[in-house]
């Protein structure tokens, strides 16, 4: 183990490197103290800012200069790219641009992991400094590729369905197994003749990444993109723990267990254990064996002109976005839906589900997006004992998260996860494309309610029909 | 195929006359969607101010000749039971061709001659009266949507009577108290008028003896009467059952006492199969103040009160007693939109004109059905959830008080309450389990460290220091993000994104040293990635932090 001194050492630059440190951890949680709220999330994101500036700056200062020039370019060309997709990025993408971006740490972790190995002089035998590199090589990989398949998944390029092998768990629990095992030969074998061990544990972690989201559906993804921003950050640390550089290890936990708590409200909101999320394949198999009861009944189908007497007679209408809207790119639509509303004194409001959309807080983008005012977006918990003294709730492109089976019908494979209220209102409109079942493939009884319409058609068409109709 | 309308009412009819009809401009443009052909009888909608040329424009035809049109006419839409046409020297079920279907009210119960002829002359016939009060057929439910009507129409009828305001006021020249209201019985009917002697500025209360309506009646805002005897009066089908003498005692105790009180009783009591039972005597409207008015929206029933004559205004002892049989057809064009509306969503439910079957299997349409194919079907076979049997006390007319209709409830959400708690003990857990987590990682570091740490003392005491900063960073890091709101958590990745691009640093170490190394290869490319994340995480943040506003 090279000591801390190496690192730290005791010069009038040490210091200075020491103490940058500490403010950049300092400011990376006041960073994410911003976010409480909207009015302070800017400046949290100014304090992030500095906090990675300074902690860069020390190091150009205080670190070696060999290679200097090419260090400072490579930190120009990352950052130019970084700054080319961040302002391309459509947001609508912004679960793609998330996933891509923790595979990013995954990969650099992976890395430093191997320029920790390969480094001059760190060839000898240290056990403890190669357990470190291990761990930081396993879930970096684990994180690069399952991050891939999250980004292919999540942009179209490959199927949404889960990929679900015969005997899943079993290969799952062998390749973590085996590459736990590989710790022992690759802590003892000195020099280059660990290296085999080290790659074979790679390739393994890789596939393993691969595997483990390759078997989670589509609509899971929230759950699955914060469960790899959780590992992005248990991989910053364990570098932080093989660099012995705190800076690392306190980041690093502050994102771990940023991701661990937004997998836990994701996994709650959805009814999952957070053990069927980390060992993958959850999204298919119904947790209680069943099906849910058939829906009987027949839907009743309305028409623009009717939802627009409906909506010109209400007082308070509350609107219900699900992925459908950002599918169809409707929330621009849906904000002048929204200002023509109001501007006739109809108390308009969103209900943002947790899990709605493919990103936790995927909505609330995306109405901020069309410059919807964030107070008249309110959370499950806010709105929901508003339902019975709402005129028209008008539900557009979600799906499970208004079904009431999940409260009344204990044999539903959704039993149990909170949902939106939306049945109790005088009147419900489904604004929905086809009349197929929702993601997790359940009937949904609030279709057949029979306060319940049924308006078949693209969101954003329906909505454009919707405004035109309503500013005629 | 097609489908009649026809005059309800002639000019011979003696008064009350019927207003409504069972076809609107609206419900015509449905009808036309559902592949159906319409023709209107010239002058069917005037009374509901729907005059042939909105027909026209609706897409229907106006029929030449009256006869003719129920001659061609597969389905004939209807609001009253078949009746004689004097105009047209003939009954409609003999205008009509054999074996043609008719959707109207029927009351088969009181009608067993009517029933009969049509049977003869091999009708199917769907009394609308009988559709079964089941979740599913809310939309086809005519009582309801009609009782609705009437019941604010009651209230308009009384304050229109009354000598004063409804709503209290504070004037210059002094003060006007607020008039109150009791309603009995709380189905539709009930609710309705409460709800519009709500909005008039009323107070209101109401007495009903099931126990279930009391939430629905709480939440418009009035008071639930209740008795000290217990007896819960539910007869299931949404009517209430006849109760004990005991609890009758009661009840007009509690009857006698508020007559001295209130200044408006609307009652809208009936059992179904039986007269209106009498429960507002004559003694509680001599209680009463003088210029209070009664309106008996059971009064087609035989009325709930001893004073009431149908369709007739009473004035007992200064109090006003208002005995109207047409409340929903006061409101024409209201209640036949709504009427037209159930029976487009019954026609629909038959499948249209395309797949048009009479289905016995389909509870709705086997329920209101009471002639098919030459044979009488009513009434239906007993079901446990099926309907109450046709109301056959009700006279022909109006179907007014539907006295404790229990009001449309959506789907039944298995108790609001209890779901809010299951809320929030999943979220005390919820609060837990990244604990559960971290401690787990804790664990799988702390294991690793001092497997591979080996004997060094000193190695391990590094370690511990380091594990000491770790564990403190995480519950930091707990504590920081549950204050995160969730509206912002998309930023919150991106930003923490960005943050861990801070392994940076770990590339920045390994720079030192020939460039040919692949250690410093591998250190340059690290540092390249990272700094990928660090530039596009934070101005991603930015980007989406700057759209939130008020």
């Amino acid at each position: 183990m090279h000591s801390s001194a190496e690192i730290l050492g005791h010069g009038p630059m040490d210091v200075f490197k020491g103490l940058a440190w500490v403010i950049a951890g300092v400011l990376f949680i006041s960073s994410l103290r911003g976010l409480a709220s909207q009015e302070t999330a800017r400046r949290g994101n100014g304090y992030g800012i500095v906090g990675m500036g300074l902690a860069i700056l020390a190091m150009l200062v205080a670190g070696t200069k060999d290679n200097i020039a090419f260090l400072i370019g490579a930190l120009a060309i990352g950052a130019t790219v970084g700054v080319t997709m961040a302002q391309r990025v459509a947001m609508t993408a912004m679960p793609e641009m998330v996933a891509i971006l923790h595979s990013f740490v995954g990969l650099a972790a992976v890395l430093v992991g191997y320029a920790a190995f390969l480094a001059p002089g760190h060839l000898g035998v240290d056990s403890a400094e190669r357990g470190e590199i291990w761990l930081d090589v396993l879930i970096g990989a684990i994180t690069f590729t399952g991050s891939i398949v999250a980004f292919l998944k999540l942009r179209g390029s490959v199927s949404g369905k889960p990929l679900l092998l015969p005997g899943r768990h079993v290969a799952n629990l062998l390749m973590f197994g085996t590459s736990l095992a590989l710790v022992v030969p690759f802590a003892t074998q000195p020099g280059t003749e660990a290296l085999p061990f080290l790659l074979a544990m790679t390739l393994l972690a890789c596939i393993l990444g691969v595997h483990l989201v390759a078997a989670i559906g589509g609509a899971d993804m929230p759950v699955v993109v914060s469960m790899l921003n959780s590992y992005s950050g248990w991989t910053a640390a364990a570098a932080g723990f093989m660099l012995d550089n705190n800076l690392l290890i306190i980041t690093g936990a502050l994102v771990g267990s940023s991701g661990a708590i937004l997998s836990t409200i994701m996994c709650r909101a959805m009814n999952r254990s957070i053990w069927s999320v980390i060992f993958g394949g959850f999204g298919a198999d119904a947790p209680s064996g069943g099906t849910g009861a058939k829906v009987v009944g027949d839907m009743t189908e309305t028409s623009i002109d009717e939802l627009t007497e409906e909506l010109r007679n209400a007082k308070e209408v509350i609107i219900v976005p699900g992925f459908g809207m950002a599918a169809a790119r409707a929330q621009h639509a849906v904000k002048q839906l929204v200002d023509l509303l109001r501007k006739r004194g109809v108390n308009t409001r969103f209900a943002i589900h947790p899990v709605a959309g493919r990103l936790p807080g995927h909505m609330n983008v995306l109405l901020a997006e069309a410059s919807v005012p964030y107070d008249i977006v309110l959370e499950m918990d806010e709105i929901n004992q508003d339902f019975p003294k709402t005129d028209v709730v008008f539900v557009v492109g979600a799906n499970d998260i208004v079904n009431p089976a999940a409260q009344t019908d204990s044999t539903s494979p959704i039993y149990g996860m909170p949902v939106l209220e939306v049945w109790k209102a005088k009147r419900v409109v489904v604004l929905k494309r086809s009349r197929g079942a929702g993601y997790a493939g359940v009937d949904n009884p609030l279709f057949v309610a029979p306060s319940t319409r049924m308006l078949f058609k693209d969101a954003k068409a329906g909505m454009e029909e919707l405004v035109a109709k309503l500013m005629a | 195929m097609r489908i009649a309308v026809v005059r309800e009412a002639l000019a011979t009819d003696p008064l009350p006359r019927e207003t409504r009809v069972a076809a609107t401009p609206d419900s015509i443009k449905r009808l036309k969607a559902l592949g159906f052909e319409i023709s209107v009888e010239s002058g069917a909608g005037e009374a509901a101010n729907f005059p042939d040329a909105l027909y026209v424009a609706a897409g229907a035809t106006i029929a030449a000749d009256a006869r003719e049109n129920y001659a061609a006419a597969d389905i004939l839409l209807k609001v009253r039971p078949l009746r004689q046409r004097d105009d047209l020297d003939a009954h409609e079920v003999d205008l009509l061709r054999v074996g043609a279907t008719v959707l109207g009210f029927f009351y088969p119960g009181r009608n067993a001659e009517l029933l009969e002829r049509a049977r003869a002359r091999d009708l199917t016939v769907l009394a609308m009266e009988c559709v079964p009060r089941i979740s599913r057929a809310q939309k086809m439910d005519a009582l309801s949507s009609q009782a609705n009507i009437a019941g604010y129409r009651a209230v308009l009828e009384a304050a229109n009577r009354f000598g004063s305001f409804f709503t209290g006021q504070m004037t210059a020249a002094g003060k006007v108290p607020p008039a109150k209201v009791l309603v009995i019985g709380a189905g539709v009917a009930g609710l309705a008028a409460l709800g519009t002697a709500k909005g008039l500025g009323a107070i209101i209360r109401s007495f009903d003896t099931r126990a279930a309506v009391r939430e629905q009646i709480e939440s418009m805002g009035g008071e639930f009467l209740e008795v000290t005897y217990k007896e819960d009066g539910d007869g299931g089908g949404g009517y209430a059952k006849e109760m004990s003498p005991a609890f009758l005692e009661a009840e007009y105790a509690l009857f006698r006492a508020q007559a001295k009180e209130v200044d408006i009783v609307i009652t809208t009591a009936l059992i179904p199969g039986k007269p209106a039972p009498k429960l507002w005597f004559k003694d509680m409207v001599e209680l009463m103040k003088p210029g209070s008015v009664v309106v008996d929206m059971a009064a087609e029933s035989g009325g709930n009160c001893d004073v009431t004559v149908a369709d007739e205004v009473v004035v007992h002892n200064g109090v006003i007693v208002l005995g109207f049989t047409d409340l929903a057809g006061r409101l024409p064009t209201t209640a036949s939109n709504l009427y037209g509306q159930n029976l487009v969503h019954l026609l629909t439910d038959m499948g249209g004109a395309t797949g048009w079957k009479v289905d016995f299997d389909d509870e709705v349409v086997r329920g209101a059905t009471v002639t098919h194919q030459g044979a009488i079907t009513w009434p239906p076979p007993a079901k446990p959830a099926a309907a109450p049997a046709a109301p056959a006390a009700k006279p022909a007319a109006a179907p007014v008080a539907v006295a404790a209709v229990a009001a449309p409830e959506p789907v039944k959400a298995s108790g609001g309450h209890g779901h809010g708690k299951v809320a929030r003990e999943h979220l005390g857990s919820a609060r837990t389990a990244p604990l559960t987590w971290v401690s787990f990682a804790i664990l799988v570091v702390a294991y690793l460290g001092l497997s591979t740490a080996g004997t060094d003392a000193s190695g391990l005491h590094h370690f511990a220091q380091q594990l000491t900063i770790f564990v403190l960073s995480c519950f930091v890091g707990v504590q920081v993000i549950w204050s995160v709101t969730p509206a912002l958590h998309t930023p919150l990745m991106s930003v923490t994104n960005a943050i861990s691009g801070i392994i940076v640093v770990g590339g920045m170490l390994h720079m030192h040293g020939d460039l040919a190394q692949p250690a410093t290869i591998l250190a340059l490319l690290a540092v390249l990635f990272a700094t990928i994340n660090i530039g596009g995480g934070f101005l991603v943040t930015r980007r989406m932090l700057r759209m939130f506003h008020k």
